[in-house]
């Protein structure tokens, strides 16, 4: 059989690899913006190549599929998504595995989301408001920050997933502190008006939701539609440095196992994550009347209000908690697939080794995230006798092989190692002793994260899920799991929930 | 003593921070380590350094400038018990500002050594290449014992904690937009910081606009400063990863097992004292009582720098609570014994107020050397434990009894093991000065 791949980044050569390891032998080709150096290869060996192209273009995608004759489409990222290639590929008869266009909206719009959540009265949820305007942001903020306490401590977004555009965690307790944090988030929304505005694909702009705070953790699920397949929970690392300092990125780095959980998290947790990502599922299919089939997972959190909680859901696997996923993975990847395209994921046994931990850490040029155009253009090399010896995976990212067999840093995520072990720290380490490995030969530097998978890393995440389990098994005891209730002086009760619910209603009449 | 703070941002929008505002915030948690000058170094659009400093605390320091204190989206600042101890600035060959806590062996004056440190640094960021590099080989290559901020013309915050780290040094961020490098945590906590962990000693984190780097912090655990926990920390720090109230009251406990002494109530001699004495009751089961109320703003006495000062300090700071300790035989606890002054006024205040015995237990060994690494412990002569044995101190200050913890009893109560903790200022000949 032909398969068709997606994307040039590392979650794609991990599926490339999990392909190349099918009992199938399936022939696979490839389509990415970049020549990945891994998927390259991996095609090459397996009867098929790798192609550049716009993977968002579906008339290029559509073209490559028949032209090569394939039989089924892996949607790696989600921008493809968003521009309707799955669609694009049914459209032709060709089975597509990723969410399209109108289902991927979950992802798209964090707005439509929220909303989502809130209409159809499902758990795992925070309170939101989105606006059009800078003005109207600071304004209700303003107005409200005294009669709806949670404006204090909120997280500003741009209300669709837009490249660059970061989010912004602000917390306003400290009174002394106050102007600095107004001024901060009234340039922000400033300056996020203006970058939305080039967006006409969706009428909300700028999203402001409760700051909460806990653990997080992905859950990739597989569907088809009517089955919700969890897959083991996955923990990634966004900020770009050691322990959870620095700019945002897109992930440094992830651990997973050595069960379907994460040493902080429980058993009852995942059940309610799968819950909530299954509730999502359902809600949205019946919104948009189209079948789901592909992947789907909820960045969660754990927090004070709700237990397990939606920060944002992704309509595809994430990168790098992808390479986990799949590292952990006995099925046959081609039978989950076809699973899918057939309907019948109830049937499958999905299963995962329950023996080995999984540690990935990103490699990244200095630069990334901020100055991504210095990280750009250096030459890598890669001593790979060491990366085996040590037991360590190789999966590269935003790295581009030339015509003269040279690899060039595209400037963001270069490439991310990855090592098993029974527990998480020995991975880890295993990876500290690896990454000297990788080197960029004109004496640029590069960086990660040696806090990964380490015990002090781990007992930090492990007292911040004790610290916040405590609060919402309280709530749960006392029956006020997902309620927000305000006593205000001279006011009295309110219930922010309730005023989120109304003005989701528009204005009623008398 | 400084205390000190480095202030930075990331991401879109940082030239919206306002640093000086965070670093006022930070310095006035530091003040117990000093509050006889400010002095703070931002950097601003234009890529300009701008510093500036003055006498006093850092309240009146903030008020006193108003507009006039530099606007900038980093920077570095330092609250020190020294008057006219202020950031060095080097402008040449490579421009940065320094702000150092400790002492460097390059001059037998700290302020000195300070400033041969800054140019040393300055010459080798623009010799070396890489900055990280260069810092690491300066503070193995200098000695002493010392922590430091520095903000370069490239937006560059360097800080260190050479490997001998006697000096504390902390670092904390918050969402991903900002981190923070303090002397002590309690400045993080009032910058709405957390804590992400200490410096190691021999290590040095940097912030750049391109990133944060680090080189690895030296193998050997260091040389903690043990005054640190006795006095100089803030209660609700954490020094080296332990929190100081947990110390503070292990100390006290260690004190009542070692040192026990036949009493109705135990007072700690505020503020320092108060988390001993809370250690010594509960261990001695003895009740603690609150002997005294303090009027007007907390002077620690131990580091005023003049002793008619200090004599107007102690005598304003603490009023008896006479109906705490009329008729009563007490048990008073203090931190640590310096010249001896405190220590007398309170014992008199005492019984004239109509306690009966009066039982000193002290939370420290005697001081008797001063510290090589620029904690302001007077010289040797001033020090009163260097010529007075304890029944001689006793006697002194109007004491029925009198006793000091041992080093080891210190350290027990620290819970580090003795080649980390630097005691030399509890030991004979320690440094000279
Ligand atoms: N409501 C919230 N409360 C606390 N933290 C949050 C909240 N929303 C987002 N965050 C933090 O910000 C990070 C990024 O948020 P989010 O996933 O919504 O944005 P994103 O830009 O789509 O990120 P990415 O696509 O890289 O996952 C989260 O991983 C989380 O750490
Ligand atoms: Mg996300």
């Amino acid at each position: 059989m032909r398969v068709m791949g997606v994307g040039g980044g590392a979650r794609e050569h991990a599926l490339a690899w999990k392909l190349s390891l099918s009992d199938h032998k399936p022939e696979i080709f490839w389509i990415a913006e970049n020549r990945n150096p891994g998927i390259y290869k991996i095609c090459k060996d397996n009867q098929g190549e790798l192609r550049t192209g716009r993977t968002t273009d579906p008339k290029t995608i559509v073209r490559s599929a028949r032209g090569w004759g394939v039989d089924m489409v892996v949607v790696g990222p989600e921008e493809p998504g968003f521009h309707g290639i799955p669609d694009a590929l049914e459209k032709e008869g060709i089975h597509c595995i990723g969410a399209s266009q109108e289902l991927s909206i979950i992802e798209r719009s964090k707005a439509d989301l929220r909303r989502l959540q809130w209409e159809n009265n499902l758990p795992g949820r925070l309170l939101f408001r989105t606006f059009k305007y800078a003005r109207e942001a600071s304004d209700f903020i303003r107005k409200n920050i005294d009669t709806q306490p949670w404006l204090q401590n909120i997280v500003i977004k741009p209300a669709r997933q837009s490249g660059g555009k970061g989010v912004k965690l602000i917390e306003d307790r400290l009174a002394y502190l106050h102007d600095d944090k107004e001024r901060f988030k009234e340039a922000y929304f400033d300056s996020l008006q203006e970058s939305m505005a080039a967006y006409s694909d969706i009428e909300d702009k700028i999203l402001v939701e409760e700051k909460a705070w806990g653990p997080e953790y992905s859950l990739q699920c597989f569907t088809d539609g009517k089955t919700v397949l969890g897959t083991p929970l996955v923990q990634d690392n966004k900020s770009a440095h050691e322990f959870d300092s620095g700019p945002e990125t897109g992930g440094m780095g992830s651990i997973s196992g050595p069960d379907m959980i994460l040493p902080f998290v429980t058993r009852e947790e995942y059940d309610k994550s799968l819950k909530i990502v299954e509730g999502i599922v359902e809600a949205i299919q019946k919104k948009t009347g189209r079948s789901y089939h592909g992947m789907v997972g909820g960045q969660m959190m754990l927090t004070e209000n709700e237990g397990p909680t939606i920060i944002e859901m992704y309509s595809r696997l994430g990168d790098p908690e992808a390479l986990n996923m799949l590292a952990m993975l006995k099925t046959d990847i081609i039978d989950v697939f076809q699973a899918i395209v057939e309907r019948r994921l109830s049937k499958l046994k999905l299963e995962f080794t329950n023996e080995d931990a999984v540690v990935v850490k990103v490699v990244a040029p200095n630069g990334y995230p901020e100055k991504k155009d210095k990280a750009k253009g250096h030459p890598v090399q890669v001593f790979e006798t060491n990366i085996k010896r040590n037991g360590c995976y190789l999966f590269w990212g935003n790295a581009d092989l030339q015509e003269n067999g040279e690899v060039v840093t595209g400037g963001s995520r270069l490439l991310a190692l990855m090592a098993m072990d029974h527990t998480l720290p020995p991975a880890s380490a295993r990876i500290e002793k690896t990454v000297s490995s990788i080197q960029l030969t004109d004496g640029w530097g590069l960086y990660h994260r040696t806090d990964i998978g380490s015990e002090q890393l781990l007992a930090k995440r492990h007292d911040s899920a004790e610290r916040v389990r405590r609060l919402y098994k309280y709530r749960e005891e006392q029956g006020t799991l997902g309620r927000r209730m305000e006593w205000v002086p001279k006011v009295g009760k309110v219930d922010p929930s309730q005023l989120l619910l109304k003005e989701m209603r528009g204005p009623e009449k008398a | 003593m400084p205390g000190l703070v480095g202030f930075y941002t990331f991401g879109e929008g940082r030239e919206n921070w306002d640093a000086s505002h965070f670093i006022h915030y930070g310095l006035s948690a530091l003040q117990g380590r000093g509050q006889e000058s400010v002095s703070l170094a931002v950097i601003g659009p234009g890529n300009a350094l701008h510093t500036l400093g003055g006498k006093g605390g850092v309240e009146d320091f903030f008020e006193k400038n108003g507009t006039g204190i530099p606007k900038g989206f980093i920077g570095i600042g330092q609250t020190s018990s020294y008057v006219d101890d202020h950031l060095v600035h080097v402008k040449a060959p490579y421009e940065l500002v320094l702000a150092l806590d400790g002492k460097t062996d390059l001059h037998e004056n700290r302020g000195e050594a300070s400033k041969l440190f800054a140019r040393q640094f300055s010459q080798l960021l623009h010799s070396e290449k890489e900055p990280l590099k260069a810092t690491s080989m300066l503070i193995n290559k200098i000695g002493g014992g010392y922590s430091f901020v520095a903000l370069t013309h490239k937006q560059e915050l360097i800080s260190g904690r050479n490997p001998l780290g006697v000096k504390p040094l902390e670092t904390g961020s918050v969402g991903f937009d900002i981190a923070v490098v303090a002397s002590e945590t309690c400045a993080l906590d009032v910058m709405g910081i957390d804590h992400t962990g200490p410096v190691e000693t021999g290590e040095v984190i940097m912030f750049t606009p391109e990133d944060i780097r680090g080189n690895a912090p030296a193998a050997d655990a260091g040389n903690f400063c043990s005054y640190e926990y006795v006095y100089l920390a803030r209660l609700d720090s954490k020094v080296n990863t332990l929190p100081v109230a947990t110390v503070r009251n292990n100390i006290g406990r260690e004190l009542a097992k070692a040192h026990p002494a036949k009493a109705d109530v135990v007072i700690g001699v505020p503020e320092t004292a108060l988390p001993v004495a809370n250690g010594y009751s509960q261990e001695a089961g003895l009740p603690q009582e609150l002997g005294f109320v303090r009027t007007g703003e907390n002077i620690r006495a131990a580091l005023e720098p003049t002793q008619k000062e200090r004599l107007v300090g102690v005598q304003l700071k603490l009023n008896p609570v006479k109906s705490a300790i009329e008729g009563k035989d007490v048990v008073l606890v203090d931190d640590s014994v310096v010249r001896g002054n405190t220590l007398h006024n309170t014992v008199l205040n005492l019984k004239r107020n109509g306690a009966h015995q009066v039982h000193v237990r002290i939370g420290s060994p005697t001081l008797i050397s001063p510290c090589p690494y620029g904690v302001e412990i007077p010289p040797r002569d001033e020090l009163v434990s260097s010529s007075l044995n304890e029944k001689e101190l006793a006697n002194n200050v109007g004491a029925d009894s009198i006793s000091f913890m041992t080093v080891d009893e210190l350290q027990h109560a620290i819970g580090l093991p003795r080649q980390n903790l630097c005691m030399r200022c509890f030991e004979n000949g320690g440094a000279t000065r």
